[in-house]
């Protein structure tokens, strides 16, 4: 009796699943992306990696950014997620900023607010900036050195601002200052490692010479605070803004809108630019939503920054128009596998140079999301868009990708082990990409007879309680674990000191996995801290090549992301230190 | 979620049919059971989904060691620059029948089958931990009536004042990957068994209770209490096998339910760990990286599953509950 | 009548005031039994590559490592009196009722739970209606045609209803309606204050998967029912009185079969108004559901405890409701 009503449901099933495949099939192009009335010509895959893409000096329109999360803080002092570093340029305007233009001129530091590059004396020991005279905040009030001072101070107050990166507290004098909503002394200028001593110097004081420190006066932080208006956790709904935009309204979670702020002078500020009339983002937005909304050119960018999903991916690539206004850019990332050295047996070099033969980087490749969504095979630990890298392959990564089966029955003889070993893999269970990746990783080793045993874990604990933690590592032998890295600012001490060197290893959030301790590494690094940033860009390369010969580390793909932009977008290319798209001077033609 | 459950169920069972003359044979009676099982055999649809819930449970138990491994990665069956599987339909051969997982070339049916293996396991275990509590406190409370009853009734109305899939999802969430001895996904297995079944033991227990405030006002009650016996002979001797029927039909359709469950606790990534193939995960994977656009089975392939074995639970379950009790047919 | 409200509204605060109790000694005890100390826990909410002493700064600021009824009685302290909460140059004030502030980003959870209801009141509340409506017509209807092609149509359908898990068929009819034939293109919310048409409109998806689902179970419970009550002699009598049958139907036959819909409708609502989870992710809808989802996420507790009260309140308070209805219904149940 019931035999009919079992064909209702299972005829609704049926058809739901022709429907779906007969008008989904992959490849066929549907929406063309180009919103009616756009006259700019047609340009090139990647034009957007070494030139401008649409220049235009056109004011007016709202130009809208979506999010698939939401910021850490929208607080410039305590925020340390990259696309915020990003977009905090349209409203915080920080001592240094990387310069504004495409290719590999976009890794230059800059001076933003500062005047210049700045001086250093006392053997490297002190440090003195000047800032410009006539930036003001959104209410009027001109900057000076003291509010600087104060966006520092506030950073150490660990309580309130618990996000941001911790480096004051590392290279300054005075690390134990509380901050000045515990220290209300000397009229809240208590941090005693930096002076002022008038409205336009600022002077720190290092612990021991640090050639890179203007790279860490770019971070927002350095943007300044007047300590008037500082609300403490609540300054991230409406910081004081020194930008070309300031906050209107922030729902929480929800949106933001940002309008041009009137007080911005723009001959201070060449880095950025004012165009639209106002600004959107969006947050917690759905990814597929966002790719259809970018394809339909109902917003133009995708804030993250780490490009469209596999659907759009695949629209893309797959119709010419959409491919040319796409970008594929090096994001800055990097994943490798570290190969611990403390570890039995990977605690021999040639056991480990093994493992860096016989992987197949192919099939890592198409783990993270084949050559366009997930990256370019890697041979050395810093990718391409660092000042220093340079190209070398001690282990036939680029020439051999599918691994080579032979030299890595060679080392493992040389090792002592010829019929392989047996270890444990490390990775993130709740990555898909770095579990696919962990997987291809173990069948590749068991064709040279290494067995490596999969042992997942949670992303969130994964540095402090696992593989960031030796003593676990050792008592669990965890030979190899996967990890991921970017640097703080573009240059190789940014990207190679917490992953190698010897004095970084810590027994919780530990960086330097693979717990290298190599004394001709830690010479280079401490040589690098006695001489100038230029003179270092030649020791960067060397370092990166003897890790590599140490067989600490093993490349696996120099990250990239597929970007698409809408043809309304102007004046877009990628800022190479990001890997996105420079925030700080689109426009929207409306 | 609610679960199928009529609230209003009629005392006892169906009513005995009396047995006609044949000539040269002996007159059987039939007992209860005999009737309700001739009358379901009766009933084609519900054996039909019968049959695919004892082929699922044998698939569950039998199939993980018959398919090939469901974490083989393989690679040389990906289109890398689209992550699309090669060839028609999701990438059908005859070594993967029902194709393979885009990006990582993982074939279907194996990690299809060991889903199964998780998915029921889940929901049976889960299910038996709600009957188990529910009966025993439905049984107490219909039984011994009075301030016992009223503090069970209490109880579970107020473990029905929890939000289900709020809580599952946020004890889910806050336990850590080992605790208690167990680690990994042998602790997701339990806390997820003992979220669903514990809280989940009212909607048996106010069922039970009310079958068995019926049950004790019949005359084999008083004749067994009358012949002195003590409350738990009665219990369990006489009550309890008369309730065996609601039981077992509340229980599968209990079951269709728990499934679903579990599937959106996957859905929502607070289920088995990630490389563990369950249907949620798969259609959390399907949407979140946008492969129900270049391969679309990826997407109908678990949600047509889940659908299968849900309702071949549910019809089950209604072909049984009409067999015992023909009047909502 | 008076005096059974009054026990039944003090029965609820004593159950919600339970909840609370027995959420908050989960939450917090979970994490302790399974080895995790204060300090661990402190260190899941500071950003990335934390010096020891942000951590604890952190720990001491969440009052992480103060025994269990001291965290607690904070808690239920803060939502009736308020907090006063130390936001770094000043002391700021979250009046009654303060749900505590979030463990991420500092800023008070109830505003954010009040921005978020409407929209999962909007989805649920759109939903019941349809549901309820449809669900029982269809109930009905197939009841009074039992055995037709209706009859087996309907309920066939129903029952592919309440077999299709909500995310699927949420997914499959955004892949269908939305992206690949633009009926309802860019589904998203948009308050009913700022543009009541696209409210609706951005709202039928979710509301057509919802009350799917739904009405499906409904109407397989309104046709058991009304088989059921209508074999009764009472409505034999009324036959047999000369009633016209439309009254017959709804007057006496409805009437009686819909005393466990109610039931059940009050449950599945108040459990809809914590939050459609499945339905608020899939659609990308900002309600409740998918604050839920972003506070497990983030592990961050006052945020999730906020969310379990709120979603405990409705149940609750639904509860009460239908007790109170069937109580004015039935004057039997006023004991």
């Amino acid at each position: 009796m019931k035999r009919r009503s079992i064909f209702a449901a299972t005829a609704l099933g049926a058809m739901a699943a022709l429907l779906i495949s007969a008008c989904s099939s992959g490849g066929s192009s549907s929406s063309s992306g180009s919103t009616p009335g756009s006259t700019t010509a047609a340009v090139a895959f990647n034009a957007g990696l070494n030139s401008v893409v649409n220049p235009s000096s056109q004011k007016g329109g709202t130009l809208t950014f979506d999010n698939s999360s939401t910021p850490d803080s929208f607080d410039p002092g305590n925020t340390y997620y990259a696309w915020v570093l990003n977009f905090d340029r349209l409203f915080a305007m920080p001592l240094f900023t990387y310069k504004s233009c495409p290719g590999t001129c976009g890794l230059q530091l800059v001076p933003d607010l500062a005047t210049d590059m700045g001086t250093t004396s006392d053997n490297g020991l002190t440090w003195t900036f000047h800032i410009q005279s006539d930036v003001k905040f959104e209410d009027g009030t001109t900057v000076t050195s003291q509010d600087v001072k104060y966006a520092i101070e506030r950073t150490y107050d660990r309580s309130v601002m618990a996000n941001g990166p911790t480096y004051y507290q590392v290279l300054l004098k005075d690390p134990t200052y509380p901050g000045p909503y515990k220290d209300r002394a000397k009229n809240l200028m208590g941090l005693t490692s930096v002076q002022t001593p008038n409205a336009t110097t600022i002077v720190f004081n290092l612990q021991a010479p640090f050639p890179d420190f203007p790279y860490v006066l770019a971070f927002p932080n350095t943007a300044p605070v007047p300590p008037a208006k500082d609300t403490g956790t609540n300054y991230q709904l409406h910081p004081m803004s020194t930008g070309p935009y300031k906050f209107q309204s922030y729902q929480l979670n929800k949106q933001l809108v940002l309008v041009p702020n009137t007080e911005w002078n723009p001959a201070t500020d060449p880095n950025a630019k004012q165009l639209p009339s106002k600004i959107i983002m969006n947050l917690n937005v759905n990814q597929a939503d966002i790719d259809n909304r970018l394809l339909a050119g109902d917003i133009q960018v995708d804030s993250a920054g780490t490009g469209v999903a596999a659907a759009a991916q695949a629209k893309i690539l797959s119709n010419p128009t959409l491919k040319a206004d796409s970008d594929d850019p090096y994001t800055g990332f990097a994943f490798f596998a570290y190969l611990n050295t403390k570890v039995a047996p990977m605690n021999n070099v040639h056991c480990r140079e093994a493992v860096e033969y016989a992987v197949n980087k192919v099939n890592t490749q198409t783990a993270y999301g084949g050559p366009y969504a997930g990256g370019a095979i890697a041979s050395t630990v810093m990718p391409p868009n660092i000042v220093g890298y340079k190209k070398f392959d001690l282990y036939n990564a680029l020439t051999q990708s599918t691994g080579d089966v032979t030299a890595a029955k060679q080392q493992l003889a040389m090792c002592g082990q010829p019929n392989g070993f047996t270890t444990n893999l490390a990775y993130r269970s709740d990555r898909p990409k770095e579990t696919a990746a962990a997987t291809a990783i173990q069948a590749s080793l068991a064709l040279v007879g290494i067995k490596a045993t999969l042992k997942g874990y949670p992303a969130g604990s994964y540095y402090t309680d696992f593989a960031g933690a030796p003593a676990y590592v050792h008592s669990h032998d965890i030979g190899i674990a996967m990890g991921g890295w970017g640097a703080d600012w573009p240059d190789g001490f940014g990207f190679l000191d917490e992953l190698s060197a010897g004095n970084t290893i810590a027994p919780t959030g530990n960086t330097n996995i693979e717990e290298l301790n190599d004394p001709v590494v830690n010479n280079m690094f401490k040589q690098s801290n006695s001489q100038t940033a230029t003179a270092n860009q030649a020791l960067w390369p060397q370092i990166d090549e003897q890790i590599m010969k140490d067989a600490g580390i093993l490349p696996l793909i120099y990250a990239k992301a597929l970007l698409y932009r809408p043809t309304n977008l102007t004046n877009v290319y990628v800022q190479a230190y990001y890997g996105m798209f420079n925030y700080a001077v689109l426009g929207v033609q409306s | 979620m609610a679960v199928p459950i009529d609230v209003a169920t009629g005392p006892g069972g169906p009513e005995p049919v009396a047995p006609l003359p044949i000539p040269g044979k002996a007159i059987e009676g039939r007992s209860l059971g005999r009737i309700a099982w001739m009358r379901l055999r009766r009933d084609k649809v519900a054996m039909g989904g019968g049959v695919v819930v004892v082929l699922l449970i044998l698939t569950a138990i039998i199939g993980p060691h018959v398919v090939q491994n469901p974490d083989t990665y393989n690679a040389n069956l990906i289109n890398p620059t689209f992550l699309r599987p090669n060839g028609a339909f999701g990438g059908i051969s005859l070594a993967h029948p029902l194709g393979v997982e885009p990006e990582t070339g993982r074939d279907l049916l194996a990690r299809i089958v060991v889903g199964a293996q998780y998915s029921l396991l889940i929901a049976f275990l889960s299910t038996c931990l709600a009957v188990g509590i529910g009966t025993f406190f439905g049984v107490v409370a219909g039984y011994f009536g009075g301030w016992i009853d009223s503090i069970i009734a209490r109880a579970m109305d107020l473990f029905l004042a929890f939000p289900l899939l709020v809580f599952a999802l946020a004890l889910a969430g806050v336990i850590p990957s080992s605790a208690f001895g167990l680690s990994g996904n042998a602790l997701r297995i339990a806390v997820l068994i003992f979220v669903i079944g514990f809280f989940n033991w009212p909607y048996m227990g106010r069922i039970i209770r009310g079958q068995t405030l019926s049950l004790r006002e019949r005359e084999f009650v008083d004749a067994a209490r009358s012949l002195g016996a003590r409350a738990p002979y009665v219990l369990f001797r006489e009550l309890l096998p008369n309730l065996v029927a609601p039981i077992l039909v509340y229980a599968t359709l209990l079951m269709p339910t728990n499934i679903l469950f579990e599937a959106a606790l996957d859905y929502l990534g607070v289920g088995l760990y990630v490389p563990t193939p369950t249907w949620g995960q798969m259609l959390a994977s399907a949407v979140q990286n946008g492969y129900y656009y270049i391969d679309p089975e990826f997407m109908l392939v678990p949600g047509l599953t889940i659908f299968i074995t849900v309702m071949a639970f549910n019809l089950f379950g209604d072909g049984l509950r009409d067999a015992l009790d023909p009047k909502t047919r | 009548m008076l005096f059974f409200i009054t026990r039944r509204l003090i029965l609820t605060v004593f159950l919600l005031l339970l909840v609370s109790m027995i959420t908050f000694a989960i939450f917090f005890l979970v994490p302790r039994l399974a080895g995790q100390n204060a300090y661990e826990l402190a260190a899941q909410y500071v950003g990335r590559n934390p010096t020891p002493g942000a951590i604890k700064a952190v720990e001491i600021k969440l009052g992480l490592n103060d025994p269990l009824y001291l965290q607690y009685g904070r808690y239920i302290k803060g939502i009736v009196a308020g907090i006063h909460y130390n936001n770094g140059p000043d002391v700021s004030y979250c009046p009654f009722p303060c749900f505590g502030y979030s463990f991420r980003n500092d800023q008070p959870v109830w505003p954010q739970l009040i921005s978020d209801a409407p929209v999962t009141l909007s989805i649920a509340i759109g939903a019941a209606v349809l549901w309820l409506i449809g669900g029982v017509a269809i109930g009905v209807l197939s009841a009074l045609r039992r055995g037709s092609f209706f009859d087996r149509l309907s309920m066939g359908i129903a029952l592919a209803g309440v077999s299709l898990p909500v995310f699927f068929t949420g997914l499959v009819s955004l892949e269908l309606f939305s992206y690949k034939w633009a009926i309802f293109p860019n589904v998203h919310y948009v308050g009913i204050t700022t543009n009541p048409l696209l409210w609706a409109r951005n709202l039928v998806l979710p509301w057509l998967t919802l009350a799917f689902l739904y009405a499906a179970l409904y109407a397989r419970l309104t046709r058991a029912g009304m088989l059921e009550t209508m074999g009764e002699d009472y409505i034999r009598t009324a036959r047999a009185k000369g009633l016209p049958e439309r009254r017959v139907v709804l007057k006496h036959g409805l009437r009686a079969a819909l005393t466990p819909i109610v039931t059940i409708f009050g449950l599945d609502l108040g459990l809809l108004l914590g939050g459609a989870i499945l339905t608020e992710t899939t659609f990308s809808m900002p309600g409740l559901g998918q604050f839920t989802i972003l506070a497990i996420q983030n592990q961050d507790l006052p945020e999730i405890m906020g969310v379990v009260m709120i979603a405990s309140f409705f149940i609750v308070i639904a509860n009460m409701i239908v007790d109170i209805m069937y109580a004015v219904v039935d004057p039997r149940v006023r004991f």
